[in-house]
């Protein structure tokens, strides 16, 4: 936004459009930086109607717009080469449709997690998604980045259970796909293209999801093991048995301190959550056997599942010269990858922690400087290329955090996934002036 | 380019005995299992992902319309192609490419029938879920063009579910890959995107699924009650009692005693309704729920719950359900069936809905519907001879599915749009909801030449393609 006087222009069309009090201008959004680039505006439309007029008037001056939820995720994704608006759809919290005998329910983006997963636990029924910093990811942000939880293991992702999606294109069109029951495959699957898309296609503005009745009970089972080898072997037991656990996560030995009640020591952990009654914990305890070193219940059960959704923002604070690496992989790949991951971690002078729903195909990274010796942004940039020279065909990598003095020389996603022609071909159908989050993505 | 050349240039890509043109032999392939008819001017049958791509670069040159074919046992018209135009039959193409064992997955490609995936896995204790009831012959193909399902998507969700790449022919001819073996993968989930597309974006020719673990323990109730309200109340007490059954069969009582009469499948001659429950997982957990659903079945009335005892039990209860369509030719000449979705709060009251149109258009409709997610089938029985009789059953097919979206459904569960929906579409879906997914598929298959006239109303096909790239950096980036 180049001078003050469209400046003022600009803002005074945001204000007709969502309300005065719905419009910041610069420089009070420096707090609300994208990857150290403060948008000029923020705001925070009240209805889908506002968002098409926002995303008009942007499509007809070349604005980039990046949508925004809890900003829990904003520190992902490439820099971006240039950001106008933030729009924020915190304001977009109704309940569009909710009968408990449905188990279903349809909410608007600006949600967060832990109000829906509160609101449906009244009615006995479970919001099956676990993401890190409920209270504050959003519904909208959730979908946006695809990104998921321990749960993912037992109750799929949000591609099996988000039955239907309301958003507004990044050419401004009021859309939606799929709507509110089940069971439904009329017309395109517009849900599966906009989850994982980070914002590049359109702004979510509503979602109905498929609910769960709520476990009864659940109990974490502990295992512990020397080497990773020994804990992906026990992965491969609990895989091949007849036990459906709802949780499968390996804990690295220096993923442990990030999770309480895990212990510290040199241990790869494995925590199996198993849901059902005394007779099926029972089932489970005979089958595991003496693999099992504890079990967690309760508080403590709760508390070390919220630790291990929240790894990524928690190695983040504590290590602020860190790096988190998102992975999706075959489950044949794991182990492969675990030793090279360790291998790049040792030679740029980085610790390594992992965790992962290793019986999905999902590992977290986060590597930060030994306690011994220089690291410089190179290590960092050089232990990134170096793995992605690494991953095993099937692999497919994001990395989520990077220390800012090297972020201008990291690209956020490769290596190049397949089909990406035909991403574009999507890209330019629904945002043709890439308006959207521009820069950021995959192009 | 007339039809004689274009069936010259078929063989020459695909084989001299792979390409049909004759008009007794095409008429086999004007029609699927739905009620339209349509005859193409050629079948050719492709052995290579690279023969499916010339073919597909030879139709967009002429331009000839293309629609691919598995086993048209599609309900939706999916498969049927425009008049002249070619279909691309993928029944040569039935290898299974590859079976991982660690990955828990298969690689097959379009031509395999669904349940021999299934019987080739199961010396390795692993299946492919998706069951439709024509599991028997349908293709995976032609699963992955409609995204169907079957009874125990209750539980396990339908095709889009349990596929994790493939590879596709653009309209273009060009081949591209989609996903991979992981399950899910950064990047647009493009995999997604074309399950269910109704082979209106590209041609599958190799297809990357997941194969699970069978089941420890499975248990088959069958709950035997004196009405069909009784019945519908049922399903949603079972849900409300937080258990999931694999499977949630409704057969009402006139479609019970057709069926009963063709198999004998031991389903109870005088009852109003019955439920076919199945629940399936670690053998502690299956026995509680049996137990479970047994209680609510008895609160709610009904007047018997039998249980499989063995293997045989169970197969002739299914047997009765998936044979259901064959039972229902003896009776009359022709039937529609339609494939409505309620919330499932809703069936109670869908059912009487549907008892309603039954007498208001006097057509026998018999039901059989997977209950637990709400996915009605009903039957409506008719004389294709009395183009009256069609028309009223149209008529009455198209109330009961208005019924459903006013209800907050839908118009398919897993048949597909196709042909036979696609003006329903603009009443489940506004304009620009439409707009949006045409400019999805002009992204794609722009000229209309892939299965064209299909799963978007019919006026819009007439519309321009949208408008030229515009972003300086995605063009310069080859699109």
């Amino acid at each position: 936004v180049s001078t003050a006087s469209t400046a003022t222009r600009f803002a005074s069309e945001f204000r007709a459009i969502c309300g005065a009090e719905h419009v910041v201008e610069d420089p009070e959004l420096q707090p609300r930086n994208i990857l150290g680039i403060a948008p000029a505006f923020a705001v925070t439309p009240g209805s889908a109607d506002e968002i098409v007029a926002v995303l008009r008037f942007a499509n007809e001056l070349g604005l980039v717009v990046v949508p925004a939820g809890g900003f829990t995720q904003q520190h992902s994704g490439n820099l971006p080469s240039q950001v106008d608006v933030l729009l924020n759809t915190t304001r977009l919290t109704d309940v569009e449709h909710y009968d408990p005998g449905d188990l279903t329910i349809g909410i608007g983006a600006g949600c967060t997690v832990a109000q829906l997963s509160s609101k449906v636990a009244a009615d006995n029924l479970f919001f099956a998604a676990d993401p890190a910093l409920p209270e504050r990811c959003t519904v909208g942000g959730l979908l946006a980045t695809g990104l998921y939880g321990p749960h993912r293991h037992g109750y799929g992702g949000l591609r099996d259970y988000c039955i239907g999606v309301r958003f507004v294109t990044g050419d401004a069109r009021k859309a939606k796909g799929g709507g509110r029951v089940v069971k439904n495959v009329a017309g395109y699957d517009m849900m599966k293209l906009l989850i994982g898309s980070w914002g590049t296609l359109g702004i979510i503005t509503s979602a109905s999801f498929k609910l769960f009745p709520a476990p009864r009970q659940t109990r974490t089972f502990v295992s512990e093991f020397a080497s990773a080898a020994e804990a992906i072997a026990f992965r491969n037991r609990v895989v091949h048995s007849p036990l459906d656990p709802i949780c499968l996560e390996l804990v690295s030995p220096e993923a442990r301190g990030l999770a309480p009640g895990l212990g510290s020591g040199p241990a790869w952990s494995i925590c199996l959550r198993a849901a059902g009654s005394d007779a099926v914990l029972a089932r489970y305890r005979s089958e595991l056997g003496t693999a099992v070193s504890r079990e967690v219940e309760g508080r403590g059960e709760h508390d070390l599942w919220q630790a291990l959704s929240d790894f990524s923002p928690t190695v983040s604070e504590r290590h602020p010269h860190s790096l988190v690496i998102s992975m999706t992989l075959p489950l044949g790949d794991v182990q492969p990858l675990l030793d090279g991951l360790a291998m790049v971690a040792q030679s740029h002078n980085l610790t390594l922690a992992t965790v992962g729903r290793v019986g999905v195909g999902h590992l977290l990274a986060a590597m930060w400087p030994a306690a011994q010796g220089e690291v410089t942004p190179a290590n960092f940039v050089n232990a990134i290329s170096e793995l992605r020279n690494r991953l095993p065909r099937d692999v497919s990598m994001a990395v989520l955090h990077c220390p800012t003095e090297a972020r201008d020389q990291v690209t956020a996603w490769g290596p190049e996934p397949a089909g990406l022609g035909s991403m574009r071909a999507v890209k330019l159908a629904l945002d043709p002036r890439d308006i959207l989050n521009r820069g950021r993505f995959l192009f | 380019m007339n039809l004689p050349e274009v069936v010259g240039h078929l063989r020459k890509i695909a084989g001299h005995d792979a390409v049909l043109d004759r008009p007794e032999d095409l008429m086999l392939y004007e029609y699927d299992a739905g009620i339209r008819k349509s005859t193409p001017g050629a079948v050719v049958f492709p052995q290579t992902t690279e023969q499916v791509s010339q073919i597909m670069r030879l139709a967009s040159s002429v331009p000839i319309p293309v629609v691919a074919r598995g086993a048209a046992t599609g309900l939706s018209g999916g498969a049927i192609s425009q008049p002249g135009g070619i279909v691309v039959a993928t029944s040569r193409m039935n290898h299974i490419l590859e079976v991982d064992v660690e990955n828990q997955r298969a690689v097959v490609q379009p031509g395999v029938v669904n349940l021999q995936l299934s019987e080739h896995v199961s010396h390795l204790g692993l299946y492919f879920a998706p069951d439709p009831s024509s599991q028997k012959a349908c293709t995976i193909g032609g699963n992955v063009a409609e995204n169907s399902g079957g009874p125990h998507t209750l539980m396990y969700g339908v095709t889009v579910n349990h596929v994790t790449g493939v590879e596709v022919v653009l309209p273009s001819g060009e081949i591209v890959h989609f996903g991979g073996k992981a399950a899910e993968s950064y990047g647009y989930d493009m995999t997604g995107f074309f399950v269910g597309s109704e082979g209106t974006v590209g041609i599958a020719t190799a297809i990357t699924v997941k194969l699970l673990r069978k089941p420890e323990k499975v248990a088959t109730l069958l709950g035997i009650f004196e009405s069909v309200d009784d019945a519908a109340q049922t399903v949603s007490a079972i849900t409300a009692a937080g258990i999931t059954p694999a499977a949630l069969e409704m057969l009402d009582g006139w479609t019970l005693r057709t069926i009963e009469a063709y198999c004998h499948a031991g389903y109870p001659l005088d009852a109003g309704a019955v439920l076919l429950i199945e629940l399936d997982g670690l053998r502690e957990a299956v026995e509680e729920q049996a137990e479970a659903v047994r209680e609510v079945c008895l609160q709610q009335k009904a007047r018997e719950v039998r249980r499989a005892k063995t293997e045989e039990e169970r197969a002739l209860l299914w047997k009765g359900r998936k044979t259901a369509f064959g039972a229902l030719g003896r009776v009359s000449p022709s039937y529609y069936t339609q494939d409505g979705v309620v919330p499932r709060s809703k069936i109670p009251a869908v059912l009487r809905h549907i008892g309603n149109v039954s007498k208001k258009y006097d057509l026998i409709i018999g039901n059989i519907f997977h209950a637990g997610d709400g996915n009605l089938h009903p039957l409506i029985l008719f004389d294709i001879r009395f183009p009256d009789q069609l028309e009223r059953a149209l008529k009455a097919s198209t109330e009961i599915l208005e019924w459903c979206i006013n209800a907050g459904g839908s118009i398919t569960g897993e048949h597909g749009v196709g042909m036979e929906k696609r003006d329903l579409m603009s009443v489940l879906f506004t304009e620009q909801d439409l707009d949006v997914m045409i400019s999805l598929r002009n992204a794609f298959n722009g000229d209309d030449v892939l299965n064209p006239q299909k799963l978007f109303p019919t006026p819009r096909m007439c519309r321009e393609i949208t408008g030229p790239a515009q972003n300086p950096v995605l063009v310069q980036e080859g699109m």
